[in-house]
């Protein structure tokens, strides 16, 4: 769901930026007007927690985990503009320090998630709880279905996004220059890991944290519940919402939710993770890339649906022929047979593979054999690399390479100036030479060309590769290779197309990730603060990424001393509780040091009004080398136009 | 008029409930000028809470607290000017020197106090350097919060509070987790505190530092005071310490003359020195 940088064209980028800014513009002008002083430390907090949030592996039915974003539950304690503010900080984070999400593409992302999420999940837990009690069952469902629908409606959006791309933006032999799918493909295929993995996992941490705030301090559901009867019996009917997260409710939850399953034709389709949403760790693992094989080749049956559907039900019809019946050609029920059909082939072979490679892992569990990793370690470890991975970065930083000395705002501009471009140029040999400049970067600033192989050029090619692979036989176009057997034409726009979406997402990727490993945080805030943004956000930002450290780290010893407690394997339903608890210890945590760092603010004088010491002065050497940047870039559009 | 102005906090039948329990219990204490009072008591016996109500960061349900003979409450505080000279003159380090260290950076952290004060930029950058030197921390100043130890967080900590050259300075646990050398760094910093300058409110569960870095202590129990004293007088009071949860009477029952006890090292002194 996090879109990269290069699969939408600028003009989408700037436009959805456009309808995010007075979003924002009331957030910021709401949470300054409320103040509540309180608000800063606590947005801050909550954008760390969100952000440690969405590195947990929520467990989901079938033996999957998934990662939640967290909007559900932000909507509902801070309300939806400061939960705006919130998730777009934590994503901006993610984007800056993890390369989930692209640089150009944040706007979208704020859009999709932050702005588009809040405001749905906040509704429809406002309609679905009603006026009923702060601590009745009815709002853990609400919080549930809040998080369901927000991260869909929000999915829906990014589908639409990527959807709309090849129709305005392709060059005269009809190559699509960004996201090559059309809507009709681009929706399926989001929505179905969506309606099922994804949604899951925020319904998950939705309830779970909910249910959680309504046993340990339901005043913060106060905040949003203006209707709610006012509750004087304390502790008694805390219980009931303890037990309402197993018994009829959860029941209910859970039948609802088979029901969305079943009304979701394909929802079998998403073989471990959501489509969209791979994660740089997961490549290294065989395990892992094989389900995004599976997931992006799954990816073309929807493709088949309503009108392209000669062509690709030969695909599907192909190994079926002998025995098709004869209306598989002919109706939607042809597709969906056959695309069951391949769904069942691609998890049988992933299976398969899986048994292979293993060595039976669930059966020798006990007698030391290879163990599947459980989601307690998955997390544990995958919060401990994004630590280390972030203090790699400002190691890194503090050295003395070419792009460390510089002046950070030049970085800031200039690197920024040649992402724009990357993302903005038609042409193929102009991308490339974008990418060498880059790559020239970081040899002159001692950045080891190994770890960019690593960590950003065979991360993308895996993640956008998979993504960009069915392109070259779905774009229409002149054929210029077919595959022997499956006669699957390969087209010469569809080859152009996948080479503008890989090449983009590198050089981008590779761009960011040089601003991020010259650059300290604190001289990036700055740099920030330099050029206008608000005091309140930049402080906010400072806060988030101090505390998301904090944050990281406790979750981490919880999930370590879990570890070492678990004996045995649990049970799905245990291992969901065990996750939203741990979640919910979280959120305890974090409301209870946003408090107390509030506290220690205003101790120190904090009245709401943010102040910072600016103090950066550009030097003729710093506006040249700046000019240097943007010069380049200029070119490189000019060329590529 | 006289009296009023020699104590810097005046403290009467003081109830406070968080959370529906209740923290402190009519509890009346007071500090003067210049002294250097130690609340001792075990955990959850309302030392935090009543350095945070001296510090004007939650007000009293119930009863009046008073510094230097002006009444401290949150209409008080309102007001910017008086806001602005009481954060001047008190300051907290609070326990957890995390939730202190909110800032980017060591600089930063110590500049957010007078930058909130609005000091002209030129004369934040003085002091600031001044007490990155006097605490030895220059060396941090570009360092991240998550970069520190444990023990260099609290002197950040303490610094960020010295800063503002506060009149009275609150302490929440200042040597609470810590290695014995930044346990005695911290120590030497209030010992040097007695001159008479800083009125010093330090809560403790630490004994052995106890008459270095105070005058007179008061010992907490269940959100009321159970006793007040000299360091020496309080130290001796074992039906006292042992009321209050400080100490533990099996560890100590060779002070009431068993002598069955193996011989060993004291931690602290029971007899008077």
């Amino acid at each position: 769901m996090h879109i990269p940088d290069g699969y939408l064209s600028p003009s989408t980028c700037a436009g959805l930026a456009a309808a995010a800014a007075p979003f924002w513009y009331v957030a910021l002008k709401r949470v300054k007007s409320v103040l509540h002083a309180r608000l800063i430390p606590l947005i801050s907090l909550f954008a760390a927690f969100s952000f440690v949030i969405m590195m947990f592996n929520l467990p989901l039915p079938g033996g999957t985990t998934g990662h939640g974003v967290g909007m559900g539950v932000a909507s509902i304690v801070l309300g939806p503009w400061a939960s705006i503010l919130a998730i777009s900080i934590a994503l901006t984070i993610q984007a800056v320090f993890f390369g989930d999400g692209g640089i150009t593409a944040l706007g979208a992302n704020c859009f999709n998630m932050a702005i588009v999420g809040s405001l749905v999940g906040y509704a429809t837990y406002r309609l679905v709880a009603w006026r009923s009690g702060l601590r009745s069952a009815r709002r853990v469902v609400a919080a549930g279905l809040a998080g369901y629908t927000a991260i869909n409606v929000a999915a829906l959006c990014a589908a639409i996004e990527f959807g709309i791309q090849p129709l305005l933006f392709h060059d005269a032999s009809g190559t699509p220059l960004y996201a090559p799918y059309a809507l009709r493909i681009a929706i399926p295929a989001m929505m179905l890991g969506h309606l099922t993995l994804a949604g899951l996992a925020e319904l998950v941490i939705s309830s779970g944290m909910v249910a959680y705030l309504q046993r340990t301090d339901p005043g913060l559901l106060r905040h949003t519940a203006p209707d709610a009867p006012p509750s004087i019996e304390p502790a008694q009917p805390a219980r009931e919402a303890q037990d309402a997260l197993r018994l009829p409710t959860a029941r209910k939850l859970w039948l609802a939710l088979a029901a969305l399953l079943i009304f979701t034709p394909l929802g079998i389709l998403a073989v471990g993770s959501a489509w969209g949403e791979w994660s740089a760790q997961d490549f290294s693992s065989p395990q892992a890339r094989r389900e995004i094989a599976a997931a992006s080749h799954n990816q073309a049956p929807p493709s088949a649906a309503p009108r392209g559907l000669e062509r690709l039900s030969s695909i599907w019809s192909a190994p079926l022929s002998r025995y098709a019946p004869s209306f598989i050609r002919s109706a939607s029920f042809g597709y969906l047979v056959s695309a069951m059909v391949g769904v069942g082939l691609i998890i049988a072979l992933a299976l398969l593979l899986n048994w292979l490679l293993a060595g039976r892992p669930m059966v020798h569990a006990a007698a030391g054999g290879r163990r599947r990793r459980s989601f307690v370690e998955k997390t544990a470890r995958g919060l401990l690399e994004a630590t280390e991975q972030v203090l790699f970065a400002e190691d890194m930083a503090a050295t003395s390479g070419f792009l460390q000395c510089l002046d950070p705002r030049v970085k800031l501009i200039g690197i920024g100036a040649l992402i724009a471009a990357a993302v903005a140029v038609h042409r193929l040999w102009v991308l490339a030479a974008i990418l060498a400049l880059g790559v020239l970067l970081a040899l002159v600033s001692h950045i080891p060309i190994r770890l960019l192989t690593a960590r950003v050029w065979l991360a993308v090619l895996a993640f956008t590769g998979a993504i960009a692979l069915p392109a070259i036989f779905l774009t229409p176009g002149a054929a210029v290779y077919r595959l022997p057997l499956l006669e699957w034409p390969v087209t010469q726009q569809g080859l152009r197309t996948a080479g503008f979406l890989i090449l983009r997402a590198e050089t981008a990727a590779t761009l960011s990730m040089l601003l991020i490993l010259s650059t300290l945080w604190t001289r990036l805030l700055r740099a920030l603060r330099y050029f206008g943004a608000p005091v309140v956000v930049v402080a906010i930002l400072g806060m988030t990424y101090r505390y998301m450290f904090l944050f990281l780290a406790t979750a981490c010893d919880m999930f370590e001393s879990r570890e070492s407690r678990i004996v045995g394997v649990l049970d799905p339903a245990d291992r969901r509780r065990l996750a939203a608890a741990s979640a919910g210890v979280l959120l305890g945590k974090t409301l209870q040091v946003s408090g107390e760092v509030h506290m220690a603010m205003q101790a120190r004088g904090f009245r709401g009004e943010v102040r910072l010491l600016d103090e950066l002065q550009m030097r003729p050497h710093d506006w040249l080398r700046l000019a240097a940047f943007v010069g380049a870039a200029t070119l490189a559009v000019w060329l590529g136009r | 008029m006289t009296e009023p102005a020699v104590l810097a906090f005046d403290v009467r039948e003081v109830s406070y409930r968080y959370n529906q329990v209740e923290a402190l219990n009519s509890l009346s204490m007071h500090v003067k000028r210049g002294e250097r009072v130690a609340l001792l008591g075990a955990n959850g016996s309302g030392k935090s809470t009543l350095l945070r109500l001296l510090a004007g960061l939650c007000f009293p349900e119930h009863g009046e607290i008073s510094f230097l003979g002006e009444s401290l409450t949150e209409r008080r505080l309102q007001d910017e000017q008086f806001f602005f000279s009481f954060r001047r003159r008190v300051g907290l380090v609070f326990q957890n020197a995390d939730v202190q260290l909110f800032s980017p950076s060591v600089f930063d952290e110590l500049a957010f106090g007078p930058l909130q004060l609005r000091w002209p930029a030129p004369k934040i950058r003085e002091r600031v350097d001044e007490v990155l030197r006097a605490m030895d921390i220059a060396h941090l100043q570009d360092r991240a919060p998550h970069r520190l130890s444990g023990g260099e967080k609290k002197r950040v900590a303490l610094a960020s509070v010295l800063v503002l050259d506060p009149e009275v300075l609150l302490l929440d646990e200042p040597s609470g987790a810590l290695d014995p050398s930044s346990q005695a760094r911290i120590v030497d910093f209030l010992v040097s505190c007695g001159n008479g300058s800083k009125t010093v409110i330090t809560s403790t569960h630490d004994m052995d530092t106890l008459e270095d870095i105070a005058d007179r202590c008061y010992v907490f129990a269940n959100g009321r005071v159970a006793g007040e004293g000299a360091p020496l007088d309080i130290l001796h009071n074992v039906e006292l310490l042992e009321r209050a949860k400080l100490i533990h009477p099996h560890a100590h029952a060779h002070a009431r003359g068993n002598g069955a006890v193996q011989p060993h090292p004291h931690v602290h002194r029971h007899e008077g020195g």
